[in-house]
């Protein structure tokens, strides 16, 4: 159970992308493979959707890159977290653990304690 | 920072477009290649690294779709893509194309023509001050009438004026005719306007002996007098007057019509008790002053009508303007072309419907054969939305070029229409092609790309892509849109009969004009106007003597076979109104005697017109001497000697001392219209012979007189010869109006010439619309029913059951679209019936024909299809696709 991959929940894409960019630059694949590393594998990710996803957030300026040289020798785009895309990620991350504190609290709730 | 970065990437999106394309295409490839790097390496063969990558990306192009939505430049990038795509499309089918876009720029460019007009005339607002405080008063009053309202109104100011005066120009150059109006001194300040040189009336200045002055129009100041600025403070010699020019109105001022050259002031003279209460009937214009609403203005008007009945010296019927009131003064200006254009517009609105309706069938058509197309686009990731924006640009773009088109054919349409319509028209002098109708033939162009761009649209973006593909372009969307297709072609055939309907009604009731018979021969007749001064006249004598050697030597000159005189030529727009008494009919005190239309001619009038007489005899040159005599019409005889032989009986003009006697009866004269001899307020049609007790009503002979030389001169020749005898005998006196007779009538017809041929144009348009449509839809039906036919063929139809086959669907459209057609007519066809002479709207002659030759004309367009139908080779037919 514990190893079968799940669905990368709607919406979370973004941060995930964000937190994996924070870590230094990366190209879209090596966000790609920084997500399962980070992950450990527990996470699927439909490969063409992160494209969408970068250009989305480069669009809104929480990401910007650059055309760099790759691990093989390869021209690649690089991607790199902004100042606003640091501030995003640090929202996003505090309004992720609260929500998620709060489920988790519902979800854990026994008949006694309503 | 946020929205500055948004920025950026929107404008790089737009410069860089293809650069960020590539990019997008490296960076995805990129991701792949590593992906299957990093599989070989684990151990999987190169070609299935490839592959596996490939699959587990997912569909490239719907990826790159979604980045370009992302960047959010979707909505400029795509406009130009689809802007560029359509532009490609439309090139790759030029036949398409040009029939497309020259039905709608027939359409829109009649459509810019008529709006023009009609934006001109009955929208504009008048070129015054503040227009929309001027109202017009319904119903005419004289000059004492006039002077107790300007008096007595508290809700608004009020001028008065008297159109179609004329006045001889003596002293600069040829002695000439100008007409001129007749105003009270304050209708220019009321108008605001400015002169554009000197001054308009001071208050005051419309009295009886403080009115010698004259304002000039722009055009006369420059013809007549050089533009020379010199002229304000001259005396020039109107009608004998010398009369001091005060002012030169500017180019573009224009009251009450285009025609004006001079303005006058009125000649207010309550001394003169006849001329202050019984002469000139004036119409009357007011401003509202300000903050007073129309209903108060009425309410005031009812209230003045009803004392100044009283201030009259003599009792004035009950009913004279018992309904007066005010309405704006545009509408009171316009109130008579008014139906006439919007019956036009109406008709070219039809025009317009129906190149629509064509439009959107020929797209529907060429998208049913687009499915395929469309399908592919859908299964490689385009949305419904999308496809149907692309489609809609298409025909926005398609409507466009139809529009830039149709302005060119307005401007042209626009000119011509000028130069159709009757020169009488109110305001057509203002009309012309501005922003104003460039605004709506864009509106109209992009309306019309609209409407006829989304039903396809909607239609082609709905097919299923399996369906599509599978059957090659059979889908189920061809019955869906075969239903829109043939209600549209009803239905455009169905405007087409409305309107070759009412062009039929138009040009049976024109034909029944034209080929009335006036009364008169107008072959080889030259007619003028001679108008010596009213003062000439007041010594009748001198007159009659003038006159006289006038008709002897143009009688004398060469190629002239006779002249004559008459006051007030047929359908020359001018009556002479007289009352007389009638033995036996003697109107009792109290009553009005009957009100005739007085012609006062030469003797052999009659001859040159080519009028014999029915009963008695015509004038004679005794008759001219003196005698006491008339000659009455036949509908004048049969009104007051019923059964009677009206040679023999006697009446006299008003206030004439000796009866007359009756000595001939003529034959009806359309002398008032080519419809009617009199108007409906005349009483009767009197003639008599130009001599000292011929007078009018006030007391002289008359002054200006037409002479009809009938000739065999070409125009100008014997033009010449008329002014040299004129002006051999008085240079004073001007010649003006030289037409030949049959100009006069044809000026007469000009109002149903234009309506009929406008409608008839219009017509034509529609059927050629409409036949258009029909083969447009049989075509497309045999294309796609070339299969059937095959098989039926090969199953052994005969050619007849082919025949039958594709004729019985054209003749669907055509008996339903005909149907619905003359059910339409019949509702709409009375809104015609002010239009017509001789025939009625309900005619069943017309409606019957032009049945005829609408299904005749639809079935005709179903020809080539059909052929096309009965040659299918079934071996062909079965092998295609």
């Amino acid at each position: 159970m514990a190893n079968k991959p799940v669905d990368v929940l709607q919406g979370t894409l973004d941060m995930l992308i964000l937190k994996a960019v924070s870590l230094g630059p990366l190209h879209g694949y090596g966000v790609l493979l920084r997500i399962h590393q980070i992950s450990k594998d527990r996470l699927e990710i439909q490969q063409g959707s992160l494209y969408p996803a970068l250009y989305r957030l480069e669009h809104q300026g929480w990401i910007a890159s650059e055309w760099g040289e790759s691990e093989n020798k390869r021209k690649a785009k690089y991607y790199r977290l902004t100042a606003a895309g640091k501030r995003k990620l640090q929202s996003e991350t505090e309004k992720w653990n609260r929500m998620a504190e709060v489920i988790a609290g519902i979800l854990s709730t026994g008949r006694e304690e309503v | 920072m946020t929205s500055w970065s948004r920025i950026r990437s929107w404008a790089h999106a737009i410069i860089r477009r293809s650069a960020m394309e590539r990019e997008m295409d490296t960076e995805l490839q990129f991701h792949m290649e590593a992906y299957a790097l990093d599989l070989e390496r684990s151990g999987v063969p190169r070609e299935e690294a490839m592959r596996r990558s490939r699959l587990e990306f997912g569909g490239v192009e719907r990826t790159k779709e979604e980045c370009r939505d992302a960047r959010g430049v979707s909505f400029m990038e795509t406009f130009v893509l689809d802007l560029k795509y359509g532009a490609r499309t439309l090139r790759k089918s030029p036949g398409f194309t040009i029939i497309a876009a020259l039905t709608l720029a027939l359409g829109i460019g009649a459509n810019t023509a008529i709006f023009s007009l009609v934006d001109g005339i009955l929208l504009r607002p008048l070129p015054y001050a503040s227009p929309q405080q001027l109202v017009s008063v319904k119903g005419t009053y004289p000059k004492g009438g006039f002077v107790a309202m300007r008096e007595q109104m508290h809700t608004m100011d009020v001028a008065a004026y008297s159109e179609d005066h004329e006045f001889n120009l003596t002293g600069y150059g040829e002695a000439v005719r100008l007409p001129g109006t007749l105003v009270s001194a304050e209708l220019f300040s009321m108008l605001g306007a400015q002169p554009e040189l000197g001054r308009t009336f001071y208050p005051g200045e419309d009295v009886a002996g403080q009115d010698n002055f004259v304002v000039l129009s722009h055009a006369l100041w420059e013809q007549r007098f050089a533009g020379d600025p010199a002229i304000i403070g001259r005396v020039i010699e109107l009608e004998g007057v010398g009369r001091q020019v005060v002012g030169v109105m500017p180019a573009d001022f224009r009251f009450p019509s285009a025609r004006g050259a001079l303005w006058l002031p009125l000649h207010n003279d309550p001394r003169n008790t006849t001329a202050y209460w019984a002469g000139d009937f004036m119409p009357v214009i007011c401003r509202l002053h300000a903050g007073t609403k129309l209903e108060q203005a009425r309410a005031e008007i009812k209230m003045f009508q009803s004392r100044v009945t009283k201030m009259f010296p003599w009792p004035m019927p009950a009913k004279w303007n018992a309904d007066v009131s005010v309405v704006p003064l545009r509408d009171g200006m316009v109130a008579d072309v008014r139906g006439r254009l919007l019956m036009l517009l109406g008709a070219v609105v039809l025009v317009l419907l129906i190149a629509c309706a064509n439009v959107a069938n020929l797209t529907l058509s060429r998208a049913a054969t687009r499915e395929k197309e469309i399908a592919i686009r859908s299964a490689l990731g385009a949305g419904r939305g999308r496809i149907a924006t692309q489609l809609l640009t298409e025909s926005v773009l398609l409507a466009g070029f139809g529009g830039l088109l149709g302005l060119v054919f307005a401007k042209g349409g626009l000119s011509l229409l000028k130069a159709t319509l009757p020169t009488d028209m109110p305001r057509l002098m203002d009309v012309h092609l501005d922003w104003r109708v460039l605004v709506f033939t864009g509106a109209l162009a992009i309306l019309t790309g609209f409407i006829f761009g989304l039903v396809p649209a909607l239609q082609s973006s709905r097919v299923t892509t399996a369906e599509s593909l599978k059957s090659g372009g059979r889908g189920a969307a061809v019955s869906v849109s075969q239903r829109l297709r043939s209600t549209l072609v009803v239905v455009e055939v169905a405007f087409a009969v409305m309107l070759v309907l009412s062009a039929g009604l138009l040009i049976r009731s024109f034909w029944a004009i034209s080929h009335t018979n006036p009364g008169f021969k107008s072959e080889h007749l030259l007619t003028a106007r001679i108008t010596p001064n009213e003062s000439f006249c007041q010594d009748a004598a001198r007159c009659l003597t003038f006159y006289r050697s006038v008709v002897n030597e143009a009688q004398a000159s060469p190629g002239v076979a006779g002249a004559a005189l008459v006051n007030t030529l047929p359908l020359g727009g001018r009556i002479t109104k007289r009352n007389v008494d009638i033995e036996e009919h003697v109107a009792a005190p109290g009553e009005n005697a009957p009100l005739f239309w007085l012609d006062v001619v030469t003797p052999n009038y009659f001859r040159v017109m080519g009028i014999c007489a029915l009963a008695g005899r015509e004038f004679n040159d005794a008759d001219e001497a003196g005698s006491a005599v008339a000659v009455v019409t036949a509908s004048t005889a049969r009104r007051y000697w019923p059964g009677e032989n009206a040679v023999g009986k006697h009446m006299r003009l008003l206030k004439e001392k000796d009866w007359r006697t009756v000595v001939g009866v003529i034959p009806d004269v359309r002398a008032f219209d080519m419809q009617s001899s009199e108007p409906e307020w005349i009483e009767g049609t009197a003639y008599v012979p130009y001599n000292s007790s011929a007078t009018l009503e006030d007391g002289r002979v008359p002054a200006e007189m037409t002479i009809a030389a009938r000739t065999n001169l070409d125009a100008a020749q014997a033009e010449s010869t008329l002014r040299r005898v004129v002006s051999g005998l008085n240079p004073e006196v001007p010649v003006s109006e030289m037409k030949t007779m049959r100009e006069v009538v044809s000026e007469a017809v000009a109002t149903p010439a234009s309506t009929t041929s406008l409608f008839a144009t219009f017509a034509s348009l529609a059927l050629v619309l409409g036949m258009i449509g029909i083969y447009g839809v049989l075509t497309f039906l045999v294309s796609k029913r070339t299969r059937e036919i095959g098989i039926r063929v090969a199953l052994g139809a005969r050619r007849e059951d082919v025949l039958w086959l594709v004729m019985r669907e054209g003749a669907k459209f055509s008996f339903a679209g005909i149907a619905l057609g003359l059910a339409g007519a019949m509702a709409v066809m009375r809104l015609l019936a002010s239009e017509l002479y001789g025939v009625s709207p309900m005619d069943a002659a017309t409606y019957c024909s032009v049945t005829g030759a609408m299904a005749a004309v639809t079935l005709l367009a179903c020809y080539v299809p059909t052929r096309r139908a009965m040659r299918v080779d079934p071996l062909t037919a079965l092998r295609e696709d």
